[in-house]
């Protein structure tokens, strides 16, 4: 047993050291039909973070893509396909992109790597909680949004049944996560509490440590940009989050420099 | 105890009509003239007096006191497929009283009903697998034989099953003969598959329909509606098995017909059996093909106890609509193993990534067989009829139904009869044509089912 563990280990880590090849494919749902706030959120930031690693990648969209991931802690979404190597998550793949040689923060010091670290599971967790929150807790958002949406790959009476179930796993989630007795104020005071700590960090900077993007503007800059520009019914966190002028200026400078570059020249 | 009861009563019509020859000798049975008065069906507590009526008709009929003990044979048997005798007795007596007629007798059927719930709880043997059951049921709920069930089981293959089902017989209506039968059904099963690293779990509804034609030839009308999904065995899985995972609806119909002529299921020495499947899936849901199996075996005698046997099976499955994504891997076949083509490991022959089955869309494949029982067999006791050895050929491919590219195999061994459901196989086993990517397995191999090639 001991043998065919280390055998994997030591297989793993070669595949996981060779070079990142072009080849590789970023799995999300279909981004116009079908995929749900928080996964929208993890996989802009991935994207986000890949483009600022200057990495090439495919985007392939596919209405299973949450049962073909191989799992993670919060929405299990995005995931890469790199070579041999499948891998979902943001922090998983920040790991596996430096496993290969490459990073975004390899010129902060240590403090300030741990530093980052600690925003970084902060900033995923308050908005990914908010935003599974809102598409679930909030009854016009489900049933108006989240259901048809999250269905609408699946025919009826299918879709009904795992509505049912997607809601039931995330309520759970969210329960684990001890926000499952907290109400919309609450939550929406979560937000703003974080939104206030970011503000505080990122000053009248361009980037949280500077003029360089690390892995924490990726992140930060996927949640809060979906947020932004997300139409829900309920459209509380949009109007909370747009109420702090700076994240709003940070995101506008995220998008114009890595998803809209042909404007910013 | 029916037989017993009716000699005595024989006598008496017969003895004063040949007095002159008192030898004594066979009766013919077939011209004694008789006649069926009456018919009395006791024990009846909840069933409804029309659900046996049926069981008249051909003793009425009878002429002659053959006639009347064959009709009281079917009409036993047909009291026991109503299912709502545990155990019954049948008791032919001459007719008294004011309506007798002079060669009139009576006939009473005597039972004990089935009680409210039944359970049981058993081994079964599946596919090379085997399982513990538990069943619980309540026969006859409205008096016509109506059963509802409900069925679980866990095989050592990690396999569950869960059904519950509600069956009803129509069996005395007018097409009674025809043994129509509707039954509707809650299943959940899941399955795991180590070869391809995925599991499944379908839940859903079946509705069936299964009647009898003339010439033995059995039908069975089903409709499914399924929720059916592939899910990942771990990391490993490798990203083909991924491409399939998640929840998928199936909506089918299916339409199995199948004749036996067999004299045994387990070693059949002459006769033969075809079971036909078509399946039809893409009335709604999102997982749209056309398949049809066919299975069938020859058996004949040869001599001195040894018989040769002739199985074959194909399978083909084809995608129906391109709007719907290719069919789950759970509907696809995996050919190879001990119970089809043996020298192959279960499911390796066909297309492999990173060692995994990737299932085929099409395979056929045959036996021939040569059987014989354990020498010295007429010493050793009928318990050596439970034992037989065989020399077999297997041939077979998948996607492909020519013969280039073919796997074969060939070898010899010893199969165990397990009651008259299953048997048990030690093969010694030689692989002879492979191909690149099969997973072959020689020498010894051992398989345990219902249903082989």
């Amino acid at each position: 047993m001991d043998s065919v563990l280390l055998r994997q280990y030591v297989t793993e880590e070669t595949i996981a050291s060779d070079p990142w090849t072009d080849d590789a494919l970023l799995y999300q749902p279909y981004e116009a039909e079908q995929i749900l706030l928080a996964e929208n959120a993890s996989c802009l930031s991935v994207k986000a973070y890949l483009k600022m690693c200057n990495l090439p990648f495919g985007v392939k969209s596919a209405a299973n893509a949450e049962f073909m991931s191989p799992g993670g802690r919060m929405t299990k979404l995005p995931f890469v396909k790199v070579g041999a190597f499948v891998v979902a998550e943001f922090e998983p793949i920040v790991n596996l992109v430096e496993s290969k040689g490459v990073s975004l923060s390899k010129w902060l010091d240590e403090d300030q790597k741990s530093d980052m670290r600690a925003y970084i599971s902060l900033v995923e967790k308050i908005f990914t909680c908010a935003e599974i929150y809102i598409s679930f807790a909030d009854d016009e958002v489900l049933r108006q949004v989240t259901y048809p949406r999250n269905g609408c790959v699946y025919p009826w009476p299918l879709n009904v049944f795992e509505n049912i179930k997607k809601r039931r796993n995330m309520l759970r989630q969210l329960n684990v996560y001890g926000w499952g007795n907290m109400t919309l104020d609450d939550v929406v005071q979560k937000v703003a509490k974080c939104c206030e700590t970011l503000v505080e960090k990122l000053g009248n900077e361009e980037y949280f440590y500077g003029n360089r993007p690390t892995e924490l503007d990726a992140v930060t800059f996927g949640h809060l940009f979906t947020i932004l520009t997300t139409n829900l019914p309920n459209n509380v966190l949009a109007e909370k989050v747009r109420e702090y002028k700076s994240l709003v200026r940070f995101c506008q400078n995220i998008d114009k420099k890595y998803f809209n570059p042909q404007k910013s020249t | 105890m029916g037989g017993k009861e009716s000699k005595e009563v024989l006598r008496q019509p017969e003895a004063p009509a040949r007095s002159s020859r008192r030898t004594r000798r066979e009766l013919d049975l077939s011209v004694c003239p008789a006649r069926v008065d009456q018919i009395h069906v006791s024990g009846l507590d909840r069933t409804r007096d029309d659900y046996v009526r049926r069981v008249a008709q051909g003793l009425f009929k009878a002429h002659t006191f053959q006639d009347v003990l064959i009709e009281c044979n079917k009409a036993r048997n047909h009291l026991i497929d109503l299912g709502i005798y545990k155990d019954i007795h049948v008791l032919i007596d001459v007719s008294r009283g004011p309506d007798a007629t002079p060669n009139g007798y009576d006939v009473t059927f005597s039972g004990t009903e089935f009680p409210r719930l039944l359970g049981s709880v058993g081994t079964e043997v599946g596919q090379n697998e085997g399982s513990f059951t538990v069943e619980l049921a309540t026969p006859n709920i409205w008096g016509r034989g109506e059963r509802l069930s409900l069925q679980g089981s866990y095989s050592n293959s990690k396999t569950s099953d869960v059904m519950l089902k509600l069956s009803k017989p129509f069996f005395h209506r007018e097409l009674g003969d025809y043994k129509p039968e509707i039954a509707l059904g809650l299943f959940r099963h899941a399955t795991l598959m180590p070869v391809s690293a995925y599991k499944t779990s379908n839940v859903g509804l079946l509705g069936e329909f299964t009647f009898l034609l003339p010439f033995s030839i059995a039908h069975s009308l089903q409709y499914e509606m399924a929720f059916r999904e592939v899910s990942t065995l771990g990391k490993q899985s490798p990203f083909f098995v991924r491409e399939h995972c998640g929840p998928r609806m199936a909506s089918l119909l299916r339409y199995v017909v199948s004749h036996d002529q067999r004299d045994s299921n387990v070693f059949p020495t002459r006769g033969f059996y075809v079971k036909l499947t078509n399946e039809y899936s893409g009335l709604g849901g999102n997982i749209s093909y056309m398949m049809t199996n066919i299975h069938t075996e020859i058996s004949a005698t040869l001599f001195a106890g040894i018989s040769a046997q002739l199985t074959s099976r194909v399978g083909y499955l084809q995608s129906v609509n391109k709007n719907n994504p290719e069919p789950p891997i759970g509907s696809l076949y995996t050919l190879g193993g001990p119970l089809t083509l043996r020298g192959f490991k279960f499911g390796g022959v066909g297309p492999h990534t990173d060692g995994y089955a990737m299932g085929a869309h099409s395979y056929w494949a045959t036996g021939i067989h040569l059987w014989a029982p354990l020498p010295f067999n007429r010493y050793l006791g009928r318990f050596s009829n439970n034992f037989k050895t065989h020399l077999f050929y297997n041939f077979g491919n998948c996607n492909s139904f020519s013969s280039d590219k073919m796997r074969s195999a060939a070898g010899l061994g010893l199969a165990i009869r397990l009651a008259e459901r299953a048997r048990i196989e030690f093969n010694y086993c030689f692989p002879l044509l492979k191909q690149a990517g099969d997973r072959t397995h020689p020498g010894f191999q051992f398989g345990i089912g219902y249903e082989f090639l």
